[in-house]
């Protein structure tokens, strides 16, 4: 962990803070190192703190830790804000100039480079954090090329003069730093490799599954943290033959995206928060109608609009139970970013195989890292798409009654009726959010009911029993202290694993994608001695669920301040609850 | 099949739940005609269908249908027009689950001008729920909700629609079958949001929109008026007349482009590849 090197860039929204951080993910990416990003925002475009944290290694690093190394600080509050995290080694470089007399612990090293001036003379005032970009460079003894290359990626659709400038600026910092401080004595020097990575976070991955699954119509209400999916495909989805609408409000996303997939698109919606509130109404008419739809919540801090720009797992009720009346869903939850991508496309399978709403329970954590990757975690040669019982024009006649009318709800085995898309001949028919019979025809003749009722909940102990609904597993798996966890805290918790051994303690992580249906974790918690259930909310709904499920009372480690578990931290929770007598 | 559909081919074995008399009958023989006579067939045809005795539509005929929740019809059609380019939509509800709950929704379909038509039972009054007040009803309206009535003025769809940026607008009268046939079918030949306010009277609860008050009171735009639709100015004017009350097309759009076209949507989007698209590795890349 010591050859770990972590780097923030803070000052106002508005001050490029997003742009800068992401320049210097990107270089240490090209260089081969491995990236964690994350990020520290406030609701509101100008005047609030905000910082881009990157964390990197050659080793793979998948949380952030409690140390930060170089502070590329634009505003006082960015020094106040992370007093914590910085330390002895700590470098801050800060520009001198500036009206504010930054206040620098003395056992730091304060790196004074006059940002705005040097950038003013290699072009413009904007350039400064540039500026502080290759200053950081030299204090870390990284190969400036590797910024180069970051700035040509960013800055090259606006043509070769801009490029040329932020080079120069980047350059005016480097040397700045060279020719006024020795530094040497802090150590930092950043390695590289060969390795290619690449560098996306959640909502890039969950847009990239999509377009990969075949999604052709999105329909969305702009909210924080979701709309970057939105975003993503705006720019994308068309080369494929889609299109994205920008929604009056969750409502209508909701239900436009309900109306694609009968006509027969692989369609989506994502929001999070709020907008699922509003769009519970049409989950049930999605499941009775059967209609294969992918709902992505990107969870936020709640309830009501809470805090916009912060982590929460808080909605994993809302996903299991929400909606009047009992409603057949599925409820998948990737735990990391490239498991975005892979159950988003999982996600649309299932969607069509049991024609019912699949939500897909993210979060802010999970949305705004970013991560690298070798581009094999994105292999599309793995993506298959299996569009359940669809029927061509010539399979229609089975499912005919006597009278010539389409059983698009027949009731089956499985569960499963056949689908039939407009256009296919002498398959029309209706679908109702009213109870109905096969026909799709309202009834409220009571074995009609019971059987449409059973019908749908069968679709559930069917997959249940056809797909692999199983958990990831890390850690040793014969320790006695199991720690079961749900979506984004993995990595932090697989780290956490590191600090855990260090002290001799052994646990056994178990990581889990689907919450409904789910895998039943009887057997592992009965083998264990002590378990504990890691959640970013405050009432441990996944530990309720677990409990509920086996029986047997859970330890909890609920974190609910807004921000995201960290490795160190993960592990010191965990070590004080091993010694916490088991609740009653 | 459909060089020798029928209107009745749209029509499915259901018997209708609605009050004997109830103006629904007419709005949605009307509504059948026109998508028979524009060529359409039950399997190239969606209805989506709004809640409230009027959303019953759906049941009632034949073709792809969707009946979803109260004033949510609307964005359900934009979605199968956006998918299906090549699929007819036609949207009907009543005057409560467009103009109230669903308000929000109607304003940004007109504007949006996707191609499809839209068909309100405007009744002035809750139906289904048996007889509130709706945002037509006039303000002195008595009912359960209103016992002095709503004492607020009715909401006027066709200048909602006006303002909303609407290029197709029309009002129609279900008694008067031909008539509104024949303006139905002008919507549904409309490329992009057709609009048509059907009053469709509820004999069962409203005792003051009856045929006899639309039968004795409706002016004919066109046949007694000589009213030009493609003149702005002039649909502005009858739509805004809080004098009379008339049957015809307010306004057309002759430029109107509806939006799929605006936006490049030509493509079936049901159709997708068996695995992941050939050039998707590019995707992955763009992350280099
Ligand atoms: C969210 C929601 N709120 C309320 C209702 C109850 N409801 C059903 S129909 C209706 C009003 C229907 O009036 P209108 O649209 O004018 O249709 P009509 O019955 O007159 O044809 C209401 C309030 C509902 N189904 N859903
Ligand atoms: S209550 Fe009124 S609107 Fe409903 S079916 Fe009867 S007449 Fe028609």
């Amino acid at each position: 962990m010591a050859e770990d090197l972590n780097w923030a860039v803070g000052g106002e929204a508005g001050d490029g803070i997003d742009s800068t951080g992401k320049i210097f993910a990107q270089a240490l990416a090209r260089a081969g190192r491995h990236v964690f990003t994350s990020k520290d925002f406030a609701s509101r475009i100008r005047g609030g703190y905000t910082a881009y944290k990157i964390r990197t290694s050659v080793n793979k690093v998948q949380s952030v830790v409690d140390r930060l190394d170089i502070l590329v600080a634009l505003t006082q509050r960015t020094i106040d804000e992370n007093l914590d995290e910085l330390h002895e080694g700590s470098a801050i470089i800060y520009d001198g100039e500036r009206s504010w007399d930054a206040e620098i612990p003395d056992e730091m090293t304060a790196v004074d480079v006059p940002l705005k001036s040097l950038a003013e003379e290699a072009g413009g005032a904007i350039m400064r954090n540039i500026v502080a970009l290759g200053a950081a460079c030299e204090i870390t003894g990284f190969d400036v090329e590797y910024l180069d290359e970051a700035l040509e990626k960013r800055f090259g659709g606006k043509g070769s003069k801009i490029v040329e400038n932020n080079k120069e600026a980047a350059r005016a910092g480097q040397e700045y730093v060279q020719e006024n401080y020795d530094l040497d004595h802090l150590g930092y020097n950043i390695d590289t490799t060969d390795n290619d990575y690449v560098l996306l976070n959640g909502n890039e991955a969950i847009g990239m599954g999509a377009l990969a699954a075949g999604c052709r119509f999105y329909a969305g209400y702009p909210i924080t943290p979701a709309t970057s999916i939105m975003e993503y495909l705006t720019e994308r989805i068309e080369d494929y033959g889609g299109h994205v609408v920008q929604a009056e409000d969750e409502l209508s996303a909701v239900n436009m995206s309900l109306g694609a997939a009968r006509a027969g698109a692989r369609s989506m919606t994502a929001t999070s928060g709020a907008g699922i509130d509003l769009m519970t109404e049409t989950f049930g008419l999605v499941a009775t109608s059967e209609t294969p739809l992918v709902i992505a919540d990107v969870q936020r801090s709640g309830p009501s609009t809470g805090m916009p720009t912060k982590q929460e797992q808080g909605d994993l009720n809302m996903a299991l139970y929400g909606g009047h009346g009992e409603v057949p869903r599925f409820v998948v939850a990737p735990t990391s970013i490239t498991e975005c991508f892979w159950k988003t496309v999982e996600a649309f399978n299932l969607a069509e195989k049991y024609q019912t709403p699949v939500f897909l329970v993210s979060d802010l954590a999970m949305s705004v890292t970013e991560q690298t990757f070798p581009p094999e975690a994105f292999d599309m040669d793995e993506v298959e798409i299996d569009r359940g019982k669809l029927v061509e024009d010539d399979e229609v006649d089975e499912w005919l009654d006597a009278q010539g009318h389409f059983r698009a709800h027949a009731v089956t085995e499985d569960g499963v009726s056949p689908r039939a898309i407009p256009g296919t001949t002498d398959a029309a028919h209706m679908s109702t959010g009213l109870e109905h019979d096969e026909l799709g025809r309202r009834t409220e003749e009571e074995d009609e009911r019971v059987h449409q009722v059973d019908k749908r909940n069968r679709k559930v102990e069917t997959a249940q029993n056809e797909e692999d609904w199983d958990y990831r597993e890390f850690g040793d798996p014969d320790a006695d202290n199991l720690i079961i966890s749900w979506g984004s805290n993995e990595g932090a918790l697989i780290e956490a694993l590191d600090y855990l051994e260090e002290d001799g303690i052994d646990v056994r992580v178990i990581s889990v994608p689907y919450i409904f249906p789910r895998p039943n974790l009887t057997e592992e918690i009965e083998a264990a001695a002590d378990t504990i259930v890691v959640e970013c909310n405050a009432t441990g709904q996944f530990a309720d669920v677990i409990e509920h499920d086996v029986l047997t009372r859970v330890k909890r480690i609920n974190k609910y301040t807004g921000v995201r578990f960290k490795a160190d931290e993960l592990a010191d929770d965990i070590t004080d609850k091993l010694t916490e007598e088991v609740p009653a | 099949m459909s060089s020798d559909v029928r209107f009745t081919d749209f029509k499915s074995d259901k018997q209708p739940t609605w009050c004997p008399g109830c103006g629904d009958f007419g709005t949605m023989n009307g509504m059948m005609k026109a998508l028979a006579n524009t060529g359409n067939d039950p399997d190239n045809t969606f209805v989506v269908a709004g809640i409230g005795c009027s959303g019953k539509i759906g049941t009632y005929m034949h073709s792809y249908a969707l009946h979803g929740v109260h004033g949510r019809a609307l964005p359900v059609g934009t979605g199968v027009k956006m998918a299906r380019p090549d699929i007819e939509v036609m949207v009907a509800g009543g005057d409560g689950d467009g103009y109230s709950i669903g308000a929000g929704h109607f304003v940004h379909a007109v504007r949006r001008n996707v191609d499809m038509t839209y068909c309100v039972m405007d009744n002035r009054i809750y139906g289904l729920t048996k007889g509130q007040a709706s945002p037509t009803s006039r303000s002195d309206f008595e009912t359960s909700t209103t016992p002095e009535g709503p004492k607020q003025p009715p909401v006027n769809p066709l200048a909602l629609a006006l303002a909303s940026g609407a290029s197709f607008i029309a009002q129609t009268f279900s008694s008067d079958a031909m008539r509104h046939a024949e303006i139905v079918q002008k919507a549904v030949e409309h490329d992009g949001f057709g609009f048509v306010n059907v009053f469709s009277p509820c004999v069962t609860f409203n005792d003051v929109d009856t045929y006899d008050y639309f039968r004795d009171s409706l002016v004919d735009l066109q046949e007694e008026e000589d009213h030009d639709p493609t003149d702005y100015e002039a649909a502005k004017e009858v739509i805004l007349d809080s004098d009379k009350e008339y049957q015809g097309v307010m306004y057309q759009n002759e430029n109107s482009v509806p939006y799929h076209e605006q936006h490049g949507v030509t493509e079936d989007m049901s159709e997708i590849p068996d695995g992941a698209p050939e050039d998707a590795m590019d995707l992955v890349r763009e992350f280099y």
